[in-house]
């Protein structure tokens, strides 16, 4: 019974720890209006003014402001954000880790031109086109003026063609449009979609590995490789492999003060050129994303940023590589009052949710 | 206690539909892999531990080998194996709760060897002599054995469910972190911190804590029972 | 029986050199000697646990050999299961359970017994066997001197029911005396005497033999 008590004792000790930690990083985020004390910033300072609104439930304060993150350049015509979905063929070179060519891989051909031809549809695209103004005010996606659309019939799943395996960027997933799109198809023609979301280039990567019927991702150059080294495949109905269909806008996001001056700039390459010569903080997803991608084409070419780490090994005093999620880049931009390029999408869900992803 | 309990609580009281199939994803797989790992690592560690014979050095320096295999590095095997260019491919097991299980028990199965090999190593002299000395048959004498490790049994069932339900590298690899399919705690928490939603990450963690504690609990009373 | 020559070394160091031995069913022999002499070593190598230089064969095809390890160890079963471990007689084991005064331990769980406790019932589980050659190694060590009287009394008994050949490994010259038919004198490894226990045990041939009964017969 001793022994008992003694393990119950020392676990509660440690959820205690934890439950601790979980509060610390709660009040950490809200408080940092004031960017400056950030680091030093310790629990008992700061639980009066922020008891609560930390967390979702607390909907009477909801309307304080709590992100401090605001978006200070968008709708410019370089931070178009385009989304595509591209069916993978089954004739596609694949090869193995070692490199040696593999032929017979399995590629759900009629479940990918299923999905495909769903999301095209008239009213799957309004869905997508209005997704978000109830719960965020605003909507998310756009649809692209000249996307294609289809009319036809959708086969019902069968056996083989039940299980439809879509790689996708984490950014699509975290904006919620999969998961209140997706169940809709789901339900009417018996398919399971199985989404696995990874930054456009591992989604990519991931396609090439023979693991994804589809890829539905945001980086036009790693799109078009894709294409080029066969790995796609027209389907029914469409005149090219690539099928762009929505879109929104990258933002350029920062401390509401605007140290940089990036809001009065008369372009996006201009705010950066601002970030980068007076060495503000800002923060880089760092992992071969659609985003990454984009925030790397913006920077002046001068500086000679890529994704390679030796490229801005000289620029660590204000240039982050967090090589995370977006939803973890946005807390951390947040923090420490830097700079960030997101796509809209994720970062009206991140200010919804006052500071956190759900 | 601050909000990520609460937030726990609220979680685990709404019946959250994917919290319960994480749940229940997250127990299938660990409650299969550690039994698997068992089944396989008692008996080889009782060998290793209590016989000698030709090899047997060699399978004791490979099993501490892959006791050191970083769970990432045997997801990423996994992964190629069983990838849709993989020599594997045909099993189709890739994104499956199967592989999940599959690969920790490649990572569990060498823990539990080596335990019980460390007990087995001290307790089989005086268990084999005095076999040997009443004329019992081999398997009798392993029987014996392995009853006499009762105790270590069950500690290592525990070491092996407390890593299968706490390891991400490989299961996230392997199993993608599909919704309603291949999420396990461990993944979901994984994504929630990259999304930046660290208190969900943290409520997700309590409430794993705490399975963690009710199945050492109820397997501490178990084996307090059976081991006496 | 036969008993075959063997050597038996430790990491090149010879411990014991031992010829070809007979022994004759139905009678007690006490191995004695001191401490290091290598009559542990002997009975063990004779009952199968260690393995001679060689990995010849010490005992003829189909010989069954009973062994008493020096320490006795209970199985986490229960001091009746114990017994049942060699033959499922119960009425045996009731009597052995007797014999050596266990009958009300009998459920108790034998890894919970006291080491004299321990020792008796493994002597009486031993005894549950059919064997044609017997060894104990010194299976009155940790008990007092009732058991050892008990153990005593019950190993002639068993010795003249069964009629087998047993070996007494003991480092107690008066226990040898009490006992024995016959004595094997071991003296660094060597089997220096062996032969009738009145005259080994008694007025050995050998110096050695003489200096150690004088240096241990009271």
């Amino acid at each position: 019974m001793k022994k008992l008590l003694a393990l119950v004792l020392a676990l509660s000790t440690v959820l205690g720890l934890l439950a601790g930690c979980g509060a610390k990083e709660n009040t950490a985020q809200p408080t940092t209006e004031d960017t400056a004390n950030t680091e030093t910033n310790d629990a008992p300072e700061t639980t009066d003014d922020t008891a609560g609104t930390g967390t979702e439930e607390t909907t009477d304060d909801s309307s304080a402001v709590v992100v401090d993150l605001t978006i200070l350049k968008e709708a410019d015509e370089s931070m178009l954000n385009t989304y595509s979905m591209i069916a993978v063929n089954p004739e596609a070179p694949f090869t193995d880790a070692d490199g040696n060519a593999v032929s017979d891989v399995t590629v759900n051909t009629a479940g990918a031109d299923a999905l495909m031809h769903w999301l095209l549809l008239p009213e799957t695209l309004d869905l997508a086109a209005n997704y978000g103004m109830e719960e965020y005010g605003n909507t998310l996606f756009y649809v692209l003026e000249d996307a294609p659309t289809y009319e036809g019939e959708i086969p019902a799943a069968t056996d083989e063609t039940k299980t439809i395996r879509l790689s996708t960027t984490t950014s699509v997933n975290d904006s919620g449009l999969l998961s209140y799109l997706l169940p809709q198809f789901e339900e009417a023609y018996g398919y399971t979609v199985e989404v696995q979301s990874a930054g456009t280039g591992k989604a990519i990567e991931a396609a090439k590995f023979g693991n994804a019927d589809l890829i539905l991702v945001h980086s036009k150059s790693q799109e078009e490789e894709f294409v080029n080294a066969g790995f796609a495949r027209v389907i029914d109905g469409m005149e090219t492999e690539r099928v762009s269909f929505l879109y929104n806008y990258f933002v350029l996001c920062g401390p509401s003060a605007d140290p940089a001056g990036v809001k009065d700039a008369a372009t996006v390459l201009d705010a950066f050129a601002a970030i980068a010569e007076g060495k503000y903080p800002f923060i880089s997803r760092g992992d071969g994303s659609g985003t990454h991608t984009k925030e790397l084409s913006l920077w002046p070419a001068e500086l000679g940023i890529t994704e390679d780490p030796e490229s801005f090994a000289d620029y660590t005093d204000w240039y982050t590589s967090a090589n995370a999620g977006m939803g973890a880049c946005l807390v951390m931009a947040e923090e420490m009052g830097g700079y960030i390029l997101t796509d809209k999408a994720t970062f009206l869900t991140f200010v919804a949710n006052n500071g956190v992803m759900e | 206690m601050g909000s990520a309990v609460e937030q726990a609580v609220q979680l685990i009281a709404s019946g959250d539909r994917e919290l319960l199939n994480i749940l229940s994803v997250t127990a299938r797989m660990s409650l299969s892999s550690s039994l698997i790992a068992l089944l396989l690592g008692v008996p080889l560690g009782l060998l290793l531990g209590a016989c000698r014979f030709p090899g047997r050095g060699l399978l004791l320096v490979l099993n501490r080998t892959l006791m050191g295999v970083p769970p990432v590095v045997c997801g990423l095997i996994f992964y190629i194996l069983f990838s849709g260019v993989g020599p594997l491919r045909h099993l189709h097991l890739l994104f499956t709760v199967e592989i999940m299980i599959l690969a920790q028990v490649v990572l569990i199965t060498p823990l539990l060897t080596s335990h019980m090999e460390t007990y087995a190593a001290q307790i089989a002299g005086p268990v084999r002599e005095t076999a040997k000395g009443l004329g019992l048959s081999r398997w009798k004498t392993f029987l014996l054995l392995l009853n006499e490790s009762r105790y270590p049994i069950f500690s290592g069932y525990l070491l092996g469910f407390s890593r299968a339900i706490a390891e991400v590298g490989a299961v996230s690899m392997v199993g993608g972190a599909i919704a309603w399919k291949t999420n396990v705690m461990t993944t979901a928490i994984m994504q929630y911190t990259n999304r930046g939603n660290f208190s969900l990450g943290i409520a997700l963690g309590l409430i794993l804590l705490v399975l963690s504690l009710g199945m050492n609990l109820a397997l501490s009373l178990l084996q307090r029972k059976v081991a006496s | 029986m036969n008993l075959y020559a063997f050597a038996k070394s430790f990491g090149g160091q010879a411990a014991v050199t031992v010829p070809d031995l007979t022994l004759e069913a139905g009678t007690l022999y006490a191995v004695i000697g001191a401490n290091g002499s290598g009559k542990s070593t002997f009975s063990r190598v004779i009952a199968g646990v260690l393995s001679p230089d060689g990995r010849r064969p010490v005992t003829e095809a189909g010989l069954r050999v009973g062994y008493l390890p020096q320490k006795s160890y209970g199985y986490r079963l229960s001091v009746l299961q114990n017994l049942l471990l060699a033959s499922r007689d119960r009425d045996q084991a009731a009597r052995l359970l007797e014999a050596v005064q266990l009958s009300h331990l009998a459920g108790k769980p034998a890894h919970r017994l006291s080491g004299g406790e321990t020792a008796r019932m493994a002597l009486a589980r031993l005894f549950m066997g059919q064997y044609d050659l017997v060894i104990l190694d010194e299976p009155t060590a940790s008990m007092d001197m009732e058991s050892t009287m008990l153990t005593e009394q019950l190993t002639r008994q068993y010795v003249a029911e069964t009629g087998c050949a047993l070996l007494l490994v003991t480092h107690s010259l008066q226990q040898a005396r009490r006992l024995a038919d016959k004595a094997l004198y071991f003296h660094k490894g060597q089997l220096l005497e062996q032969g009738p226990a009145k005259t080994v045990l008694y007025e050995p041939q050998h110096p050695e033999t003489r200096q150690f009964l004088s240096f241990y017969g009271s």
